[in-house]
C-alpha cells in the first residue's frame, strides 16, 4: 500500500441549486489508503460532493481528476470502470432480485461477459465463485438465495455496501452507510470497513454523522460547512480547530449528536 | 405571398384543436403523473355531445359547445373515481393500459351510437362564412379558433399563477406528499384536475364540430398522437412548451400538406427527431 | 428442496414437449382454418416474445414496435419481389430491414424512459407508418405490397420443399416459433438478461455497476426488435402481402396486450397471451362487429383486478393448492 499516491482530485469544483451555494471552488485531493470521513452539519454540501465526485450531478464549474485524468464530463459507468464507486444513503438495491444477483451485476460488469445474450447464468463459475466470496466477506452468505427486498433493514445496508464493492473500487464513498441500523449492526459494519481499509484495495470516504464512529475510525476528517471546508486533518487536529467548533456548537450542535437511526 | 399567409392560418386553427387537446393532457400528466391515452377519446367524446345537443336538442352553437362538453366532464368523473384512481401507484403500463382501454371501449361505443361514417356538421349561424385576406377568402370560424387557443391559454395561466385554487394544482404536481402534509385533499384536487383536464379536451372536440369530414370515430386517435408529439416537444409537463408546439406543429403540418403532400406527417416527425436530439427533456422540460 | 427441483424440472420438460408435440400433430387432425389460427397464433407469440424481453425484461414500454414489424414485413417483401424468392434469405432480410430500423429508431428514444420513451417510440412508429402509406410508388401505399409468393425452399444438392400449401408453411411457421421461444428463454437466463434485469429493477445502480445502461437498453431493443421483424416477415409469408396498417400504433399495442394479458413476468406469459387473444378475437368476432370493446373491457378487469396476468394468476392458486409456503 503506498500511501501519498493521489487518486481523486478536484479544482475550484463549486455547485449551486438556485442560489443556494452547495460547494465553491473545492480543492480537495483524496490519497490511496488514508481512510476518510466527511462530515458537516445537515445541508453542508457532504451529498452533493459525493454526487459531483461520482457523477451522479454534472459538474457545474471546475474540475475532477482521477489519477491525473481529467474526469469531470463522464459518465457514471466510466467511472466506475476507472474505479470510482459509491453506495448511497437512500437503499439503491435490486430488489426484486436474489442477493446473489445482485452482487453479481457489478461483478459481471467488470468480468467483460455482461453483453452475452445466450450464455448460461449458471455457466459463469468465475463470476458466481467471486460473487460468493464477496457475501462472505460482508456477512451476507446465509441469506444469498434470498430477495434482496424482503431482507432486514440491516441486511439491505449491508448488501448497499456489498453491492458497491462487487465492483471492486479503488475509491469507494459509502454515503451513512449506517443510516437507520441498530448499534450492534453499525458496529459490525464499520468493523468490516476498517478491516477492509487494512486490506488495501479499496480505499474508503465515508459521509457520517455518528462523531465517536468518526474520530475512532478515521485518517483524515473533511468538515464542510454551506459548500465551503472549514477543517481538514487528522481526527484529533479537527477535535481542536476552533471554527469546527464553532460551527459544531451553535445551534446546529444537536446535529452532531444526532442518533441517525432515527432518520 | 398571397398562399403562404393563409397556409399559415389555417396551421395556426389546426395548432390550436392540438393545442386544446395537448393543454388538458399535459395538466393531467403534470399534476397525476399519468399519461391519459383516452384524451384524444375525450375530444371526439366532446365533438360527438356537442353535435349531438346542436342537432337534436337546442339548436345554438354555443349552447353545444357548453353542455357537450359538461356531459364528456361526467364520463371523465367517472374514469378518475372508479378506475384510474386505484392505479397511480402502479408501474406505467398499467397506468397506459388502462387509458388504452377506454380508448378501445369509447371508440367502439360512438361506432355503435353514432355509426362509423363522418357525420355531416349543422348550421353555426353567424360564424359561417369567409372574410378576404389579401384576396382570398378565409373561413371566418377558422379565425375564430385563432381567437379562441391563445384565450385558453391565457385564461390557463392566470388561473395556475393568480388563484388560490392555482397555486394549490402547482404545490400538487411539483411535490405530492407536501401537498397533502400542508392539508391539500390530494384525491379530491386529482379527480378536479383529472375532470377540468377532460373538460379542455372536450372542448377542443366541440370546437371542431363544424368542420366538414372531421367527426368520426376515428378523430380521437389522430389527435392523440400530435397531442403526444406536441408535449414530448414541448417538454412533458410544461403548457408553455405545449402551447408554442402546437403552433410550430400546425404551421408546419400546413406547409407540409400544401407543398409536400406526401410527406406532410414526416415533417412533423423530423421536427420531433430534431428537438430531441438537441434537447431531451423537450423545449421547456425539466432537465432529469 | 433439491428433489422438488428436480421434481419441477422434469415437470416441465414434460410439458414442453407435449406442448410441442401438440403444436406439431395440428396440420394432422386439424381443419384448414385451425392450421391457420395457429400460424397467427404463432407469429403473434414470436412478436410478443421478443417485445416482453423490453418489456417484462428492462421495463421500457415500446408503442412502437409495430414499425419493425412492418419492417419485417416489407423487407421481406422487397426482397422477394426484387432479388430472390427464397423465403429463407427474405426471412433474414426483413430481420435485417427490422434491426437496423429499430438501431435507428432505438438510438433518439433509449435516451429517454418511462414516459418520454412510450411517446418517442409511438411518434416514430407512426412516422414508418405514414412513409409507408404516402410512398405509393414504392409500398403501394394502403393497398400494400401484393403478389409475395411462397417459393419453395431450395435445399442444397438441388433439394427443394415446398410450403405453397398451408399445412407446409405450418411447419416453417412452427419451427421459427419454438427457435424463437428458445433464445428467449436463453436470453433471459444469460449474463446480458441479468444486467437487462437489474436496469429494469435500478437503472442507476446498474450504471453505478459500471454499465453503460444506454447501450443495454438499446441492444435489448434491436433484439426485440429482430423478434417482431421475424414475425412481420413470416406474417407477409403467409397473407402473401405487407400491409401499411402493420405499422400503425393500434397494432404496436398488441404485443403490449398479449404479454399483459398473459403476465409480463414470465416466459410463457406472451405466448400464452398470444393463444387467448387470437382465440378472444375469432369468438368475439363470430357473435358481434364489437370486439373492440369487448377487449378494452377485459383488458379494464385485467388491470383492475389481476396484473398477473393469467399466468400469474395460475401461478398463484397452484401456489396456494401446494400449500402455505409462502411467497
Amino acid at each position: 500500500m503506498s500511501m501519498g499516491n493521489v487518486l481523486l482530485e478536484t479544482r475550484k469544483l463549486s455547485n449551486w441549486f438556485g442560489k443556494i451555494c452547495t460547494a465553491r471552488e473545492l480543492d480537495l485531493a483524496f490519497e490511496e489508503g488514508v481512510l476518510t470521513s466527511i462530515i458537516g452539519p445537515n445541508g453542508a454540501g457532504k451529498s452533493t460532493l459525493v454526487n459531483l465526485l461520482t457523477g451522479n450531478l454534472p459538474v457545474q464549474a471546475g474540475s475532477v481528476l482521477f489519477r491525473g485524468k481529467d474526469i469531470t464530463r463522464f459518465p457514471i459507468h466510466k467511472r466506475v470502470r476507472m474505479g470510482v464507486c459509491r453506495s448511497f444513503q437512500i437503499l439503491n438495491i435490486f430488489p426484486q432480485l436474489s442477493v446473489l444477483r445482485n452482487v453479481m451485476i457489478p461483478v459481471l460488469a467488470r468480468s467483460g461477459r455482461s453483453m452475452r445474450p445466450f450464455a448460461g447464468i449458471s455457466g459463469e463459475k468465475a463470476v458466481l465463485r467471486e460473487s460468493e466470496e464477496l457475501l462472505e466477506k460482508v456477512g451476507l452468505s446465509r441469506v444469498r438465495d434470498s430477495v434482496a427486498g424482503a431482507l432486514s433493514h440491516g441486511d439491505q445496508r449491508l448488501l448497499e455496501v456489498g453491492v458497491a464493492l462487487a465492483a471492486a473500487p479503488v475509491l469507494l464513498f459509502l454515503d451513512e452507510p449506517t443510516a437507520g441500523m441498530n448499534p450492534v449492526e453499525r458496529v459490525r459494519l464499520l468493523e468490516s470497513i476498517r478491516e477492509l481499509s487494512r486490506g488495501g484495495r479499496s480505499t474508503f470516504v465515508l459521509i457520517e454523522h455518528d462523531m465517536d464512529i468518526v474520530f475512532s475510525l478515521s485518517d483524515r476528517v473533511i468538515v464542510l460547512h454551506r459548500g465551503e471546508v472549514i477543517g481538514d486533518g487528522p481526527p484529533d487536529e479537527i477535535r481542536e480547530n476552533a471554527r469546527v467548533r464553532e460551527v459544531y456548537l451553535g445551534d446546529e450542535m444537536t446535529d452532531v449528536f444526532r442518533i441517525t437511526g432515527e432518520e | 405571398m398571397q398562399s403562404i399567409v393563409h397556409v399559415c392560418l389555417a396551421g395556426l386553427s389546426s395548432g390550436m384543436f392540438i393545442w386544446l387537446v395537448a393543454s388538458g393532457l399535459t395538466l393531467i400528466f403534470g399534476v397525476l403523473g399519468v399519461l391519459n391515452f383516452a384524451h384524444g377519446s375525450f375530444y371526439m367524446l366532446g365533438a360527438y355531445f356537442s353535435y349531438t345537443v346542436l342537432r337534436h336538442l337546442f339548436p345554438n352553437f354555443w349552447l353545444g359547445l357548453l353542455l357537450g362538453p359538461l356531459c364528456v366532464c361526467a364520463v371523465g368523473f367517472v374514469v378518475e373515481r372508479f378506475f384510474l384512481r386505484y392505479v397511480y401507484r402502479l408501474a406505467l403500463p398499467y397506468q397506459l393500459l388502462l387509458t388504452f382501454a377506454f380508448v378501445l371501449i369509447f371508440d367502439n361505443l360512438v361506432k355503435i351510437v353514432w355509426g362509423a361514417g363522418s357525420l355531416t356538421p349543422p348550421d353555426i349561424g353567424f360564424l359561417a362564412g369567409s372574410v378576404p385576406i389579401l384576396g382570398r377568402k378565409f373561413p371566418v370560424y377558422n379565425l375564430f379558433i385563432i381567437g379562441v387557443g391563445p384565450l385558453v391559454a391565457v385564461a390557463l395561466w392566470l388561473a395556475l399563477e393568480r388563484t388560490w385554487a392555482g397555486r394549490i394544482v402547482r404545490a400538487a404536481s411539483s411535490d405530492r406528499e407536501m401537498a397533502s402534509a400542508i392539508g391539500v385533499r390530494v384525491p379530491a384536487l386529482y379527480t378536479g384536475v383529472f375532470v377540468f383536464g377532460i373538460w379542455l379536451g372536450a372542448l377542443g372536440g366541440g370546437l371542431a364540430v363544424p368542420y366538414v369530414g372531421l367527426l368520426t370515430p376515428g378523430m380521437g386517435e389522430t389527435i392523440i398522437i400530435e397531442a403526444f408529439i406536441v408535449a414530448v416537444i414541448g417538454g412533458l409537463g410544461s403548457l408553455k412548451g405545449a402551447f408554442l408546439a402546437a403552433l410550430v406543429l400546425g404551421v408546419l403540418s400546413s406547409f407540409g400538406t400544401r407543398y409536400f403532400p406526401a410527406f406532410d406527417m414526416f415533417l412533423t416527425f423530423i421536427l420531433m427527431a430534431a428537438v430531441l436530439l438537441v434537447r431531451p427533456q423537450g423545449l421547456f422540460g425539466d432537465a432529469r | 428442496m433439491p428433489d422438488d427441483r428436480v421434481t419441477g424440472r422434469l415437470l416441465r420438460a414434460i410439458a414442453v414437449l407435449a406442448f410441442v408435440a401438440a403444436l406439431a400433430s395440428v396440420p394432422l387432425f386439424a381443419g384448414k382454418f385451425v392450421i391457420y389460427l395457429a400460424m397467427r397464433v404463432m407469429i403473434l407469440g414470436i412478436f410478443a416474445l421478443g417485445y416482453n424481453l423490453l418489456l417484462g425484461g428492462t421495463g421500457l414500454l415500446s408503442f412502437g414496435h409495430g414499425a419493425f414489424y412492418a419492417a419485417g414485413a416489407y423487407g421481406l417483401g422487397f426482397f422477394s419481389l426484387h432479388l430472390s424468392p427464397n423465403p429463407l434469405l427474405g426471412v433474414a432480410a426483413g430481420i435485417a430491414a427490422a434491426m437496423l430500423l429499430a438501431l435507428l429508431i432505438g438510438f433518439f428514444s433509449v435516451r429517454s424512459t418511462e414516459i418520454y420513451f412510450a411517446m418517442l417510440t409511438l411518434a416514430f412508429g407512426m412516422m414508418v407508418f405514414s412513409l409507408i402509406w404516402n410512398a405509393r410508388d414504392i409500398t403501394g401505399g394502403d393497398d400494400g405490397l401484393i403478389g409475395i409468393m411462397r417459393e419453395s425452399i431450395p435445399l442444397f444438392g438441388g433439394v427443394k420443399i415446398s410450403i405453397s400449401q398451408d399445412s407446409r408453411y405450418y411447419f416453417l411457421v412452427l419451427f421459427f416459433f419454438l427457435l424463437s421461444f428458445w433464445a428467449v428463454h436463453r436470453i433471459r437466463n444469460s449474463p446480458f438478461g441479468l444486467v437487462l434485469a437489474g436496469i429494469r429493477e435500478n437503472a442507476k445502480r446498474t450504471e453505478f455497476a459500471g454499465l453503460a445502461v444506454r447501450n443495454y437498453r438499446l441492444a435489448a431493443f434491436v433484439i426485440s426488435g429482430a423478434f417482431a421483424g421475424l414475425a412481420g416477415s413470416l406474417e407477409t409469408l403467409l397473407e402473401s402481402n405487407a400491409r401499411p396498417f402493420m405499422a400503425h400504433w393500434t397494432h404496436s399495442a398488441e404485443p403490449v396486450l398479449v404479454s399483459l394479458l398473459g403476465g409480463i413476468q414470465t416466459l410463457t406469459g406472451p405466448v400464452v397471451g398470444s393463444i387467448l387473444f387470437v382465440a378472444m378475437r375469432e369468438i368475439v368476432q363470430r357473435f358481434t362487429e364489437n370486439w373492440m370493446l369487448w377487449f378494452g373491457i377485459v383488458l379494464l378487469v385485467i388491470i383492475m383486478g389481476f396484473r398477473g396476468g393469467v399466468v400469474g394468476v395460475v401461478r398463484q392458486l397452484a401456489d396456494r393448492a401446494r400449500g402455505p409456503r409462502g411467497g
